[in-house]
Formats: C-alpha cells, structure tokens, sequence
C-alpha cells in the first residue's frame, strides 16, 4: 500500500534528515515507528502524508508513484490518509463535532448523511457530552481523541498518529493504544509514531525504527 | 439527541428560507470553516464603503456632466445668430430686412426674431453703463433664429447667400462654443472615470492584501485543511463567501452616503451655485447605475480573494 524505496530527504540546502529509507505497509498492518528526537520521525510522516515530497527516491502510494503524481490528484490520496498530529492542530473555532465532521464536510456531503455517523463516533470516543464544546475549553486527553476522531471518521486507508500518546497520562495512553488496535482490526492499516517504548512492547508490534536519518526494522 | 449545532446556527436556517431570508444570508455572514472575520473585520467593511462612496459619487458625476453637456450641445445648436454689422453700401435697416426675408424662407429655420436696437443697448449695459453712449457707436444688428435641430438647413451655404444679400452679415452658429463646451465636458468626464479606475485599482490592492493577512492569520487553519485533503477551491470558496458579505456591506453603506450626499445636493445644489457647473443632485434615471456598484464592489473583492487565496495555495504541496 505505502512503499519507500531509497528515500532521502532534506530542508532546501540542510544535511540530509532521512537517508536510504525503504520500507513497505501492507495493508490492515500496525506499525509503530521509533527514534529518539530529531531522528526524522515527522519528516518521514510528513512525507507520508503528502506535506512535503521526498529529494531522491521512490514513494509509492496506493499504487501511485508521488513524484509524478499531479498537483490537482494529491487532495484525494489525502484523503485516504487519516493524520493525528502531535499537536492535534484541531480549529479552535470550531465546535468538536464541527473538527471531527470536517473531512467529511471537505468532501462536499452534506450534513445530513454523516451527521448521525459523527455523533456515533464521538460516542464511541467519549466525546458524546463535549460535542457542543470548541477545543480550548477541551483536556489534553479530549483533545487527543477528538484530534483521532477527525483522523478516522472517514474510514482512511491508512492512519498516522505522531506522538499521540505524548501529552497524556500512561493510563490514557493504555486507551488509545486500544482504540488504535481496535481500528487496526477493522482493516485500517496503522503507522503510531513514538518513543514510548512501553507501548511499543503492550502492542508487540512490528517496529521501524529511526536513527540518524536510517531506517532499521524490527519484528 | 439534541442537534449539535450552536443555536445561533439553526436559527440562521430557519431564517435562510423564504426571500426575506436568502437577502440577508448575503448580507449576514454565516459560520464559516475560516474564521470569519480575522484580520480583516470591520475596518475592511469601512474601506470598502468608503471606496464605493467615491465610486458612486465618480460615477453619479460622469453621468450627469455627461448629460449636462449634451443638454448643453442641444440647446445651442438649435440655436443660431446673425449679426449684421453697419457697411457703407447698403443701409443696416435694408440689410436686417434683407437677412430676414431670406431666412424666413430658408427650409428649416423655425423662427427668426431681429433683436430691436434697445434689446441690443440692454444687452450691452453691463458693460457700457446706461446713457446715451451707444448712440454714438456703430453697433451690429443681431438676428435670433431658431432652427429645427433634426434637419437644420446647410449652414455653408446660408452665410453666403445671407452675405449677397446682406453684406455686412455673420452668421455664428455657436459651433466654437460648442466644441469648447463639449471638450471641457469629456475631460471632466474621462476625469471621474479615472477616478473611478483608480478607486477600483485602489480596491483590489487592499483586498489582496486583506486575503493575504487573512490567509497568514489563519496559515494553521489552511494548512490543516489542506493535509485533511480539502481541495483549493473548497477553501478559496470558503475565503470569497466571506468577501462577498464584506464587499455587500461595505458596498451597501458607501451607496447610502453616495444617495444621500446626492439628495442634498438636490436640495442645496438649486439655490446655491456650489460649483462651477449648476449642481441640481443626480436624474432619477441615473440612481440604478449607482446600484451596480455595491454588487460590483463584493464581485471585484470575490474576484480578488479568490485569485490570491489560489495563487497562496499554490506554494503548497
């Protein structure tokens, strides 16, 4: 589904971030992806979820070679890529039902169709009392599970979760790695990005690991 | 379970329907995925009615000198002279007489009234003083005369007939005076029409920096709906709904001010000769002109935001 062939990647003039990476996702796979800080992690997710393109090498994408790929084509490959990012990057002026609705309502549907799904899902993620209320005024932990509401609520091909256990505390970081299990085996190929390496162990789950910009897997 | 939307929302859908309704969904701004307001809220509606104040007024000025001229150009070539100046030859008295037969049946001339030497001495007052002192000057003879303005008669041809049988007869036909008035007229008017050009110049560039505040206000916004995949005209639709209100608003207040400044000059403009050209407000007729320009204020701002918000797009990824 996503395969890396001999990437390297770097911010205009700078030293290389990423060298020689390879990798492949099956699909309905879990995955978590390790380093210690610096070592590239969100370049790597960065390039996974089409924020930047890669200086050498092959990225292949749902069977589609990036490079190539037109400017106008990028939006729906995003769109089969589900994202929690490290800093949720939830709009604050919107409410947490209207966040987690809007990859749906940038599809163009109307609300009608998905209204009753999102009210599902933010049940389902312990938001059903918080739906009215605009993220500022929301918890860290309400935070995260709303920023993994909008990353899913579209059924994505492929979910990517940097640090998504980083802001919250070793018991809430139990929960998400369970809901991120549970979506894995509803078929979403899963990418957990961490150096929370007792969650690696809790998942036993294939590794890829970052070092220096080089890639290693384990498991 | 309770409909999630904020009450304000619901309300607005319940008052989108019906006509009443659609009118003040495009002057009322809806929620919106961008921030509504941002770095360009209520200032921006200001400059823009300001613009559209100068823009309406620009405009209403054009229409009316425009008018004003042509009414002008009408009324004199409708008219004509002939002013028979004394000769030595032929009596000025025979020479009147002669001119007159001769335009009285001249095809075309409606009328033609010789004006009485005390017509000519009260014309001359202003300048001479009254008293006997034209008595003693050769004065011209002036002869007034109305023409049909759809088929006036060949004026070539008239002076030289009137000169054989008048030989001391001019005819002016006010064709200098004309031209004069008319060329003072356009200048004035390509004048408020660059005026009007740089007011839309003016426009344009505070909108476009406007967006682009706006965008780099909310770069987190654009680039999070960017990644969750939304296309660039999903978020330029998103960015120009909210400069087709502002364009409106804005639009909308600067006509009030232009109507209003022009209905006062309606009132004042009669008594008071307040400019060179007598002001007497704006036609009736010329009032849905400056309507156009609020709606093409909130096109030119739609126009605008969205060729910057896709150009701003562009850069990313």
């Amino acid at each position: 589904m996503i395969r890396f062939e001999n990437v390297g990647m770097r911010y205009g003039m700078g030293p290389e971030i990423l060298r020689d990476v390879s990798f492949h996702l099956a699909p309905g796979s879990l995955h978590f992806l390790t380093g210690p800080s610096g070592a590239g992690k969100t370049s790597l997710l960065k390039l996974m979820f089409l924020a930047s393109r890669p200086s050498r090498g092959l990225i292949t994408m749902f069977g589609r070679d990036i490079a190539t790929l037109p400017r106008a084509d990028l939006p729906d490959l995003r769109r089969r890529v589900g994202v929690v990012f490290q800093e949720f990057r939830l709009l604050d002026h919107l409410t947490t039902y209207e966040n987690v609705a809007l990859p749906l309502k940038i599809q163009g549907r109307p609300e009608e169709s998905y209204r009753a799904d999102v009210k599902e899902l933010l049940a389902w993620v312990g938001l059903g009392e918080r739906m009215t209320a605009k993220p500022p005024t929301l918890s860290g932990g309400e935070k995260q599970r709303a920023a993994i509401a909008r990353a899913v609520v579209a059924q994505p091909d492929l979910l990517l979760a940097d640090e998504p256990t980083g802001n919250v505390d070793p018991e809430m970081g139990k929960r998400l790695l369970r809901l991120f299990i549970e979506l894995n085996r509803l078929g979403t190929s899963v990418l957990i990005a961490t150096h929370d390496h007792a969650l690696v162990e809790a998942a036993g789950a294939p590794e890829l690991m970052l070092k220096n910009g080089r890639l290693t897997i384990r498991g | 379970m309770a409909d999630p939307r904020p009450r304000d929302e619901k309300e607005l859908d319940r008052e989108a329907r019906g006509l009443g309704g659609a009118l003040k969904a495009l002057i009322v701004e809806t929620r919106s995925v961008m921030p509504a307001a941002g770095a360009t809220g209520l200032s921006l509606v200001l400059v823009v009615a300001a613009m559209c104040f100068l823009a309406s007024l620009a405009l209403g000025a054009a229409l009316s000198v425009g008018r004003t001229s042509s009414d002008w150009a009408r009324e004199l070539s409708a008219a004509l002279t002939v002013e028979v100046k004394p000769v030595d030859e032929v009596p000025q008295e025979a020479q009147v007489e002669a001119a007159l037969k001769l335009l009285g049946e001249t095809p075309g001339v409606l009328s033609v009234r010789a004006l009485t030497k005390a017509d000519t001495e009260a014309l001359l007052e202003p300048w001479l003083g009254k008293g006997n002192v034209t008595d003693d000057l050769p004065l011209p003879r002036l002869i007034d005369i109305r023409i049909d303005g759809h088929a006036p008669p060949d004026f070539d041809a008239l002076a030289k007939r009137l000169v054989e049988v008048a030989p001391g007869a001019v005819l002016d036909t006010h064709r200098q005076w004309q031209a004069e008035l008319v060329r003072a007229a356009r200048s004035a008017q390509w004048l408020a029409y660059a005026v009007l050009a740089v007011v839309a110049t003016t426009t344009i560039a505070i909108v476009t920096f406007a967006t682009r505040a706006g965008l780099q206000a909310n770069r987190e916004v654009v680039e999070v709906l960017h990644l969750i995949g939304a296309r660039d005209r999903f978020i330029a639709a998103e960015v120009q709904r909210h400069f087709l209100h502002l364009g409106l608003r804005g639009g909308l207040i600067g006509l009030a001010l232009s109507v209003a400044t022009f209905v006062v000059l309606g009132w004042y403009g009669h008594a008071a000769s307040t400019f060179l050209v007598p002001v007497s407000g704006l036609r009736l007729e010329y009032y849905p002109a400056l309507a156009g320009v609020p709606l093409i204020a909130a096109l030119v701002a739609v126009v605008t935001a969205r060729m910057t918000v896709l150009r701003t797009l562009h850069r990313l990824l």
